[in-house]
Protein backbone atom coordinates (compact mmCIF):
# COMPACT_ATOMS: atom_id res chain seq x y z
CA UNK A 1 0.00 0.00 0.00
CA UNK A 2 1.96 3.00 -0.96
CA UNK A 3 1.44 6.35 -1.33
CA UNK A 4 3.05 9.41 -3.05
CA UNK A 5 4.04 12.65 -2.05
CA UNK A 6 5.02 15.91 -3.89
CA UNK A 7 6.97 18.77 -1.97
CA UNK A 8 5.82 22.30 -2.50
CA UNK A 9 6.35 25.38 -0.71
CA UNK A 10 5.13 25.95 2.96
CA UNK A 11 2.92 28.50 3.54
CA UNK A 12 3.22 31.01 6.28
CA UNK A 13 -0.50 30.89 6.41
CA UNK A 14 -1.65 27.86 8.00
CA UNK A 15 -4.94 28.42 6.15
CA UNK A 16 -3.88 28.08 3.30
CA UNK A 17 -2.51 24.99 3.64
CA UNK A 18 -5.99 23.29 4.10
CA UNK A 19 -7.43 24.65 1.28
CA UNK A 20 -5.19 23.03 -1.16
CA UNK A 21 -6.21 19.87 -0.46
CA UNK A 22 -3.21 17.80 -0.17
CA UNK A 23 -2.22 16.10 3.20
CA UNK A 24 -0.27 19.09 5.10
CA UNK A 25 2.03 17.73 8.40
CA UNK A 26 0.34 20.19 10.80
CA UNK A 27 3.55 19.87 13.27
CA UNK A 28 6.04 20.44 10.54
CA UNK A 29 3.86 22.01 7.42
CA UNK A 30 5.34 19.60 4.92
CA UNK A 31 3.04 19.09 2.19
CA UNK A 32 2.56 15.55 0.66
CA UNK A 33 -0.50 13.82 -1.71
CA UNK A 34 -3.40 11.96 -0.41
CA UNK A 35 -3.02 8.81 0.20
CA UNK A 36 -5.02 5.02 0.91
CA UNK A 37 -4.41 3.09 3.76
CA UNK A 38 -5.77 -0.24 5.41
CA UNK A 39 -7.99 0.13 8.59
CA UNK A 40 -5.22 0.62 11.60
CA UNK A 41 -2.36 1.44 9.37
CA UNK A 42 -0.64 5.52 9.58
CA UNK A 43 0.72 7.49 7.21
CA UNK A 44 3.54 9.37 8.88
CA UNK A 45 4.91 12.92 7.84
CA UNK A 46 8.73 12.10 5.77
CA UNK A 47 10.01 15.17 7.24
CA UNK A 48 9.04 14.79 11.18
CA UNK A 49 7.90 11.64 11.66
CA UNK A 50 4.49 12.68 13.21
CA UNK A 51 1.05 11.02 12.20
CA UNK A 52 -0.85 12.55 9.07
CA UNK A 53 -3.46 10.27 8.76
CA UNK A 54 -4.83 6.83 10.58
CA UNK A 55 -7.53 5.28 8.75
CA UNK A 56 -10.28 3.55 11.19
CA UNK A 57 -10.40 0.54 12.68
CA UNK A 58 -13.97 0.98 12.69
CA UNK A 59 -15.14 1.39 9.13
CA UNK A 60 -16.59 4.44 7.26
CA UNK A 61 -19.49 5.40 9.24
CA UNK A 62 -17.87 4.79 12.71
CA UNK A 63 -17.20 8.52 13.40
CA UNK A 64 -20.46 9.55 12.27
CA UNK A 65 -22.15 6.84 14.65
CA UNK A 66 -19.86 8.00 17.33
CA UNK A 67 -20.89 11.91 16.62
CA UNK A 68 -24.86 10.74 16.87
CA UNK A 69 -24.77 8.62 19.97
CA UNK A 70 -23.03 11.83 21.34
CA UNK A 71 -26.02 13.98 20.80
CA UNK A 72 -28.65 11.90 22.16
CA UNK A 73 -26.89 11.62 25.29
CA UNK A 74 -26.82 15.70 25.38
CA UNK A 75 -30.52 15.77 27.02
CA UNK A 76 -30.31 13.20 29.49
CA UNK A 77 -26.98 14.51 30.98
CA UNK A 78 -28.30 17.81 31.27
CA UNK A 79 -31.96 16.73 32.59
CA UNK A 80 -31.50 13.74 34.75
CA UNK A 81 -30.04 13.78 37.93
CA UNK A 82 -26.49 13.50 37.80
CA UNK A 83 -25.50 12.84 41.75
CA UNK A 84 -27.21 12.67 44.80
CA UNK A 85 -25.53 13.25 48.10
CA UNK A 86 -26.95 12.58 51.90
CA UNK A 87 -25.97 13.50 55.14
CA UNK A 88 -27.41 12.81 58.78
CA UNK A 89 -30.91 12.72 56.70
CA UNK A 90 -30.38 15.44 54.30
CA UNK A 91 -30.42 14.90 50.70
CA UNK A 92 -29.28 16.73 47.90
CA UNK A 93 -29.15 16.19 44.31
CA UNK A 94 -27.74 18.04 41.77
CA UNK A 95 -27.59 18.54 38.22
CA UNK A 96 -24.57 18.08 35.69
CA UNK A 97 -24.60 22.36 35.72
CA UNK A 98 -25.58 22.83 39.48
CA UNK A 99 -22.30 23.46 40.17
CA UNK A 100 -22.14 26.51 36.91
CA UNK A 101 -25.31 27.82 39.17
CA UNK A 102 -23.14 27.79 42.46
CA UNK A 103 -19.92 29.75 40.73
CA UNK A 104 -22.32 32.18 39.09
CA UNK A 105 -23.84 32.95 42.89
CA UNK A 106 -21.07 33.22 44.39
CA UNK A 107 -19.67 36.31 41.79
CA UNK A 108 -17.22 34.13 39.95
CA UNK A 109 -19.13 34.95 36.60
CA UNK A 110 -16.20 34.43 34.09
CA UNK A 111 -15.16 31.37 36.08
CA UNK A 112 -18.96 29.96 35.50
CA UNK A 113 -19.03 30.71 32.25
CA UNK A 114 -15.66 28.92 31.11
CA UNK A 115 -16.82 25.92 32.96
CA UNK A 116 -20.33 25.93 31.19
CA UNK A 117 -18.61 26.25 27.64
CA UNK A 118 -15.71 23.35 28.41
CA UNK A 119 -17.91 21.06 30.32
CA UNK A 120 -21.02 21.42 28.07
CA UNK A 121 -21.66 24.08 25.43
CA UNK A 122 -18.30 22.95 23.56
CA UNK A 123 -18.14 19.56 23.24
CA UNK A 124 -22.54 20.06 22.19
CA UNK A 125 -20.93 22.63 19.81
CA UNK A 126 -18.06 20.26 18.28
CA UNK A 127 -20.88 17.04 17.71
CA UNK A 128 -22.97 19.91 16.03
CA UNK A 129 -19.87 20.70 13.90
CA UNK A 130 -19.17 16.89 12.99
CA UNK A 131 -22.44 15.93 12.69
CA UNK A 132 -22.76 19.01 9.83
CA UNK A 133 -19.67 17.82 8.45
CA UNK A 134 -20.17 14.33 8.01
CA UNK A 135 -23.65 13.59 7.22
CA UNK A 136 -23.95 15.43 3.71
CA UNK A 137 -20.73 13.45 2.91
CA UNK A 138 -22.49 10.09 4.06
CA UNK A 139 -26.02 11.05 2.37
CA UNK A 140 -24.99 12.74 -0.35
CA UNK A 141 -25.90 15.83 0.28
CA UNK A 142 -24.99 19.03 -0.73
CA UNK A 143 -22.04 20.05 1.70
CA UNK A 144 -22.87 23.75 3.60
CA UNK A 145 -19.85 25.72 4.91
CA UNK A 146 -17.70 22.51 5.12
CA UNK A 147 -14.68 24.57 5.42
CA UNK A 148 -15.72 27.07 8.47
CA UNK A 149 -17.04 23.76 10.16
CA UNK A 150 -13.82 22.35 9.29
CA UNK A 151 -12.62 25.13 11.18
CA UNK A 152 -14.64 25.91 14.24
CA UNK A 153 -14.51 22.47 14.76
CA UNK A 154 -10.79 22.36 15.29
CA UNK A 155 -11.14 25.25 17.13
CA UNK A 156 -13.91 24.34 19.45
CA UNK A 157 -12.11 20.85 20.35
CA UNK A 158 -9.28 22.30 22.27
CA UNK A 159 -11.77 23.39 24.67
CA UNK A 160 -14.49 20.64 24.47
CA UNK A 161 -13.03 18.96 27.78
CA UNK A 162 -15.85 16.78 29.06
CA UNK A 163 -13.48 13.85 30.14
CA UNK A 164 -11.90 16.01 32.22
CA UNK A 165 -14.83 16.99 33.91
CA UNK A 166 -15.41 13.16 34.38
CA UNK A 167 -11.99 12.41 36.04
CA UNK A 168 -12.77 15.36 38.52
CA UNK A 169 -16.17 14.65 39.31
CA UNK A 170 -14.13 10.65 40.15
CA UNK A 171 -11.87 12.50 42.20
CA UNK A 172 -14.07 14.71 44.19
CA UNK A 173 -16.08 11.53 44.85
CA UNK A 174 -13.51 9.63 45.88
CA UNK A 175 -12.98 12.73 48.41
CA UNK A 176 -16.44 12.79 49.51
CA UNK A 177 -17.14 9.31 50.21
CA UNK A 178 -16.21 9.63 53.64
CA UNK A 179 -18.23 12.71 54.29
CA UNK A 180 -21.40 12.04 52.99
CA UNK A 181 -23.13 9.27 50.70
CA UNK A 182 -22.97 9.38 47.35
CA UNK A 183 -24.90 7.91 44.67
CA UNK A 184 -24.38 8.59 41.46
CA UNK A 185 -27.45 9.25 39.05
CA UNK A 186 -28.17 8.31 35.38
CA UNK A 187 -26.82 11.84 34.08
CA UNK A 188 -23.39 10.68 35.70
CA UNK A 189 -23.58 7.72 33.33
CA UNK A 190 -25.15 9.68 30.20
CA UNK A 191 -22.40 12.18 30.93
CA UNK A 192 -19.41 9.86 31.16
CA UNK A 193 -21.06 8.29 27.86
CA UNK A 194 -21.41 11.34 26.58
CA UNK A 195 -17.53 11.94 27.39
CA UNK A 196 -16.39 8.78 25.68
CA UNK A 197 -17.94 8.99 22.23
CA UNK A 198 -16.93 12.74 21.63
CA UNK A 199 -13.67 11.52 22.27
CA UNK A 200 -13.81 8.76 19.97
CA UNK A 201 -15.86 11.03 17.27
CA UNK A 202 -12.97 13.89 17.36
CA UNK A 203 -10.18 11.46 17.65
CA UNK A 204 -11.57 9.34 14.59
CA UNK A 205 -12.67 12.26 12.67
CA UNK A 206 -9.19 14.47 13.43
CA UNK A 207 -7.24 11.49 11.90
CA UNK A 208 -9.62 10.30 9.29
CA UNK A 209 -11.28 13.46 7.32
CA UNK A 210 -8.49 14.13 5.12
CA UNK A 211 -9.28 10.20 3.62
CA UNK A 212 -13.06 10.64 3.98
CA UNK A 213 -13.21 13.50 0.94
CA UNK A 214 -16.42 12.00 -1.87
CA UNK A 215 -13.64 11.82 -4.48
CA UNK A 216 -11.63 9.29 -2.16
CA UNK A 217 -13.73 7.51 -0.20
CA UNK A 218 -13.70 4.35 -2.37
CA UNK A 219 -9.59 4.75 -2.79
CA UNK B 1 -3.94 37.88 3.86
CA UNK B 2 -0.25 36.60 2.91
CA UNK B 3 2.65 37.68 5.01
CA UNK B 4 6.20 37.14 4.28
CA UNK B 5 7.48 33.93 6.70
CA UNK B 6 9.83 36.03 8.26
CA UNK B 7 6.77 38.47 9.69
CA UNK B 8 4.72 35.18 10.51
CA UNK B 9 7.74 34.02 12.10
CA UNK B 10 7.85 37.26 14.35
CA UNK B 11 4.69 37.75 14.95
CA UNK B 12 4.07 33.93 15.86
CA UNK B 13 6.40 34.13 18.48
CA UNK B 14 5.67 37.30 19.67
CA UNK B 15 1.76 36.57 20.22
CA UNK B 16 2.87 33.03 21.98
CA UNK B 17 5.74 34.57 24.38
CA UNK B 18 2.95 37.05 25.95
CA UNK B 19 0.17 34.39 26.22
CA UNK B 20 3.21 32.65 28.05
CA UNK B 21 4.38 35.17 30.32
CA UNK B 22 0.89 36.10 31.01
CA UNK B 23 0.16 32.43 32.19
CA UNK B 24 3.49 32.06 34.35
CA UNK B 25 2.22 35.89 35.95
CA UNK B 26 -1.21 34.37 36.45
CA UNK B 27 0.18 30.83 38.37
CA UNK B 28 1.32 32.68 41.60
CA UNK B 29 -1.85 34.06 42.64
CA UNK B 30 -3.84 30.95 41.44
CA UNK B 31 -1.15 29.17 43.60
CA UNK B 32 -0.94 31.70 46.88
CA UNK B 33 -4.54 32.47 47.13
CA UNK B 34 -7.62 29.82 48.43
CA UNK B 35 -8.89 27.81 46.15
CA UNK B 36 -11.98 26.53 48.16
CA UNK B 37 -13.51 26.53 51.50
CA UNK B 38 -15.01 23.76 53.03
CA UNK B 39 -16.83 23.12 56.11
CA UNK B 40 -17.89 19.65 57.68
CA UNK B 41 -19.00 18.96 61.35
CA UNK B 42 -17.78 22.06 62.80
CA UNK B 43 -14.06 22.08 60.87
CA UNK B 44 -13.66 24.83 58.57
CA UNK B 45 -10.52 24.38 56.08
CA UNK B 46 -9.60 26.68 53.65
CA UNK B 47 -7.00 25.43 50.73
CA UNK B 48 -4.88 26.58 48.15
CA UNK B 49 -4.45 23.90 45.50
CA UNK B 50 -1.18 22.79 47.45
CA UNK B 51 -2.85 22.69 50.63
CA UNK B 52 -5.58 20.51 48.78
CA UNK B 53 -3.26 18.22 47.48
CA UNK B 54 -1.68 17.95 51.21
CA UNK B 55 -5.13 16.93 52.86
CA UNK B 56 -6.34 14.51 50.44
CA UNK B 57 -2.49 12.66 51.45
CA UNK B 58 -2.74 13.56 54.75
CA UNK B 59 -6.55 11.67 54.93
CA UNK B 60 -4.63 8.51 52.53
CA UNK B 61 -5.51 9.61 49.19
CA UNK B 62 -2.61 9.13 48.14
CA UNK B 63 -3.35 8.44 44.47
CA UNK B 64 -5.61 11.10 44.23
CA UNK B 65 -3.37 13.59 45.82
CA UNK B 66 -0.88 12.17 43.00
CA UNK B 67 -3.59 13.11 40.63
CA UNK B 68 -4.11 16.35 41.43
CA UNK B 69 -0.84 17.36 41.77
CA UNK B 70 0.18 16.24 38.26
CA UNK B 71 -2.80 17.80 36.86
CA UNK B 72 -3.09 21.40 38.88
CA UNK B 73 0.92 21.81 39.61
CA UNK B 74 3.19 19.79 37.45
CA UNK B 75 1.18 20.21 34.06
CA UNK B 76 1.11 23.85 34.47
CA UNK B 77 4.69 24.21 35.40
CA UNK B 78 5.85 21.71 32.16
CA UNK B 79 4.15 23.71 29.99
CA UNK B 80 5.46 26.92 30.79
CA UNK B 81 8.79 25.89 31.32
CA UNK B 82 8.62 23.85 28.05
CA UNK B 83 7.06 26.82 26.18
CA UNK B 84 9.67 28.75 27.41
CA UNK B 85 12.32 26.38 25.90
CA UNK B 86 10.48 26.13 22.33
CA UNK B 87 10.51 30.18 22.36
CA UNK B 88 14.26 30.39 23.05
CA UNK B 89 14.91 27.86 20.51
CA UNK B 90 12.47 29.33 17.71
CA UNK B 91 13.94 32.63 18.22
CA UNK B 92 16.61 31.08 16.71
CA UNK B 93 15.19 30.06 13.42
CA UNK B 94 15.10 26.86 11.62
CA UNK B 95 16.65 24.48 13.79
CA UNK B 96 18.73 21.11 14.42
CA UNK B 97 17.08 19.82 16.79
CA UNK B 98 13.98 20.73 15.55
CA UNK B 99 12.33 16.73 15.47
CA UNK B 100 12.50 16.50 19.16
CA UNK B 101 11.21 20.06 19.89
CA UNK B 102 8.10 19.48 17.51
CA UNK B 103 7.81 16.13 20.17
CA UNK B 104 7.95 18.48 23.03
CA UNK B 105 5.28 20.40 21.44
CA UNK B 106 2.71 17.92 20.90
CA UNK B 107 3.41 16.26 24.29
CA UNK B 108 2.30 20.02 26.05
CA UNK B 109 -0.44 20.19 23.38
CA UNK B 110 -1.79 17.13 24.66
CA UNK B 111 -1.26 17.79 28.58
CA UNK B 112 -2.37 21.07 29.03
CA UNK B 113 -6.33 19.78 28.67
CA UNK B 114 -6.12 17.74 31.84
CA UNK B 115 -5.07 20.78 33.82
CA UNK B 116 -8.55 21.76 34.34
CA UNK B 117 -9.46 19.26 36.51
CA UNK B 118 -9.02 21.31 39.06
CA UNK B 119 -11.52 24.17 37.94
CA UNK B 120 -13.87 21.39 37.20
CA UNK B 121 -13.68 19.47 40.58
CA UNK B 122 -14.18 22.81 42.25
CA UNK B 123 -17.17 23.77 40.98
CA UNK B 124 -18.49 20.21 41.18
CA UNK B 125 -17.72 19.99 45.33
CA UNK B 126 -19.44 23.48 45.06
CA UNK B 127 -22.35 22.57 43.55
CA UNK B 128 -22.98 18.99 45.49
CA UNK B 129 -21.56 20.13 49.01
CA UNK B 130 -24.91 22.18 50.18
CA UNK B 131 -25.31 20.95 53.77
CA UNK B 132 -25.86 24.66 55.24
CA UNK B 133 -24.06 24.22 58.70
CA UNK B 134 -23.70 20.55 58.43
CA UNK B 135 -21.09 20.52 55.63
CA UNK B 136 -20.65 23.25 53.15
CA UNK B 137 -17.92 23.53 49.80
CA UNK B 138 -17.30 27.09 48.15
CA UNK B 139 -15.05 28.10 45.51
CA UNK B 140 -12.78 30.82 46.36
CA UNK B 141 -11.27 33.59 44.35
CA UNK B 142 -8.00 31.41 43.61
CA UNK B 143 -9.60 29.06 40.98
CA UNK B 144 -10.19 31.81 39.09
CA UNK B 145 -6.69 32.74 38.87
CA UNK B 146 -6.23 29.07 38.39
CA UNK B 147 -8.47 28.67 35.45
CA UNK B 148 -7.28 31.88 33.54
CA UNK B 149 -3.46 30.00 33.83
CA UNK B 150 -4.74 26.92 32.54
CA UNK B 151 -6.36 28.72 29.37
CA UNK B 152 -4.11 31.22 28.38
CA UNK B 153 -1.22 27.93 28.50
CA UNK B 154 -3.49 26.35 26.10
CA UNK B 155 -3.50 29.57 24.03
CA UNK B 156 0.17 29.86 24.14
CA UNK B 157 0.49 26.51 22.96
CA UNK B 158 -2.30 27.03 20.59
CA UNK B 159 -0.13 30.39 19.40
CA UNK B 160 2.77 28.69 18.76
CA UNK B 161 3.09 27.41 15.41
CA UNK B 162 5.93 24.59 15.35
CA UNK B 163 6.66 24.96 11.80
CA UNK B 164 8.45 27.97 12.43
CA UNK B 165 11.21 25.38 14.08
CA UNK B 166 11.57 23.87 10.34
CA UNK B 167 13.01 25.09 7.33
CA UNK B 168 10.84 25.72 4.34
CA UNK B 169 11.35 22.16 2.08
CA UNK B 170 13.04 22.80 -1.49
CA UNK B 171 10.68 22.96 -4.23
CA UNK B 172 12.93 21.02 -6.77
CA UNK B 173 13.62 17.92 -4.79
CA UNK B 174 12.45 14.87 -6.84
CA UNK B 175 8.59 13.57 -4.76
CA UNK B 176 9.56 10.99 -1.78
CA UNK B 177 7.37 8.46 -0.68
CA UNK B 178 5.73 9.28 3.30
CA UNK B 179 6.54 6.47 5.61
CA UNK B 180 3.81 4.13 5.71
CA UNK B 181 3.09 2.30 9.04
CA UNK B 182 0.99 -0.86 8.71
CA UNK B 183 -1.15 -2.33 11.65
CA UNK B 184 -0.24 -5.80 11.07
Amino acid sequence: MKASADINTESPDPAQDSSRGGLVCRECGYEHTTVSLAPGDRALCVRCNSVLVKKSWFGHDATLAFTITGLLLILPSILLPFVTVSKLGNEHTSLLFTGVRVLWGDGLHLLAVWVLVCGGLAPIFLLLCLSGLLMPQRFGWKPIEAPRLLWTSRAVAQWALPEVQVLAVLVALAKLGHVVQVKMGAGFWCYAALAVTTTLAWRDFELNFQLEQPNQRNS
Amino acid sequence: MNISPPAFREQNLSQASALALAAAIMLVPANFLPVLYTQNAGKIRTDTIFSGIVGLCQEGWWGLGVIVFIASILIPLIKIAGLAWLLIAAQRGPNEDAHRLTRLYVVLNFIGRWSMLDVFLVAFLSGVVQFGLFAKAEPRIGIAAFAAAVVLTVMATEAFDPRVLWERPVTTTPPLHPCHESSR
